[in-house]
């Protein structure tokens, strides 16, 4: 069981045993929701929607310098 | 955990604000957005609908968003997009001047554009390669010219206020920085609005309380598509490394960067006694631009370029 996550381009697997909270599968990639949102299927997601196996979610890293 | 679901209506939240306590769904999340733009443009007496504004845009998620804010709210805003000339696999200045061309012509908007390599002979990048702090610090060289080149198209084209869509994220690690390194003259004159002087528009900041999440969310929620690339400058750079660690202050304590700021407002008007703040100046002009100086002979932008660029 996998959820996919796209970062710039990048996909990241997750393994996961069974339905993830967004906030939980932040934690687990070590990101934040701080720093983070999560897109799927075009909508934004709170940190308490659930994520489940096959899924595909953007991430968008919200934090931009220079 | 709970579904979380929106404090105004029965729908589904799309953001939680912790720092706010307050959870919105799309549409109200859109609505609270503009309606505090216009909030913190009134209570700072930014600008008002009789005010020439010229948007500094970069064809990011905060400048657009914000630009996107202020043609809801009629203002008279028009945009500006500095092509600084940065290359990168995805041609990063090309790519951010189609954004923003692309977000104006969509709403029948002005856009000014200045693009350096042509109107300079080189690029920001180049120019910075040829500074022995531009080589160490290319982001330093890339501000320095982003300031030289907004004044100077802000008079250049009549707008007595500029604004830049910096949020509260930029303005938490600039207070950092500044703090860590007590540059005090600079904190000194750190403030949602810089009062026009010298010949420059007034300068104001309408995003400085929104965490930079809220304008990411306003973006993605009102559909405004603007370039996700990161500046290849950027990675490393010492905003990047004070963000860094104010998030995972903010990871621990809730609300800290917005105390930081916002605190810091009345911090400033007890150490430095002054409740308005103007641009630096001493009524010195650059003889080559006109504009204000703090030393000497040519500003720092005209000495960058050559006097024969301008």
């Amino acid at each position: 069981m996998a959820i996919t996550f796209i970062l710039r381009k990048q996909e990241i697997g997750l393994e996961v045993e069974h339905t993830l909270m967004v906030k939980e599968a932040l934690q687990r990639l070590g990101f934040s929701a701080e720093t983070h949102l999560v897109v799927k299927d075009g909508e934004l997601l709170n940190e308490n929607e659930p994520l489940r196996d096959g899924d595909r979610v953007k991430l968008i890293a919200v934090i931009s310098g220079g | 955990m709970p579904a979380m679901y929106c404090h105004k209506c029965d729908q589904m939240a799309a953001i939680r604000m912790k720092e706010h306590r307050l959870q919105l769904c799309k549409d109200h999340y859109l609505e609270w957005f503009v309606r505090q733009t216009q909030v913190y443009i009134q209570k700072f007496h930014m600008f008002s609908r009789s005010d020439k504004v010229l948007v500094a845009v970069s064809g990011g998620k905060d400048s657009l968003s914000l630009w996107d804010v202020l043609w809801r709210l009629n203002y008279a805003a028009d945009g500006m997009y500095i092509h600084l000339g940065i290359e990168s696999e995805d041609h990063y200045s090309d790519a951010s001047e189609t954004y923003c061309r692309r977000f104006a012509e969509e709403r029948g908007l002005t856009l000014h554009v200045v693009n350096v390599s042509e109107q300079y002979g080189k690029s920001v990048p180049e120019f910075a390669r040829m500074k022995k702090w531009g080589k160490e610090r290319p982001c330093a060289v890339c501000g320095m010219a982003k300031r030289h080149l907004m004044n100077q198209a802000a008079i250049d084209h009549g707008y007595n206020v500029l604004t830049t869509a910096h949020n509260l994220d930029d303005e938490a690690a600039l207070l950092m920085l500044n703090t860590m390194n007590w540059h005090v003259e600079l904190l000194r004159r750190q403030s949602p609005i810089l009062e026009a002087g010298g010949g420059l528009p007034r300068k104001v900041k309408p995003f400085c309380r929104f965490y930079e999440r809220e304008t990411a969310a306003y973006a993605l929620l009102r559909g405004i598509d603007y370039i996700e690339e990161e500046c290849p400058h950027a990675t490393g750079s010492t905003q990047l490394y004070y963000k860094g660690i104010l998030n995972q202050m903010e990871d621990e304590h809730t609300g800290y960067k917005l105390n930081f700021y916002t605190n810091f407002w009345n911090a400033r008007e007890k150490l430095f006694g002054q409740k308005s703040v103007k641009d630096p100046g001493d009524g010195r002009s650059c003889p080559n631009c006109g504009q204000p100086t703090t030393a000497d002979g040519l500003c720092s932008f005209c000495r960058m370029v050559g006097s024969s660029g301008e």
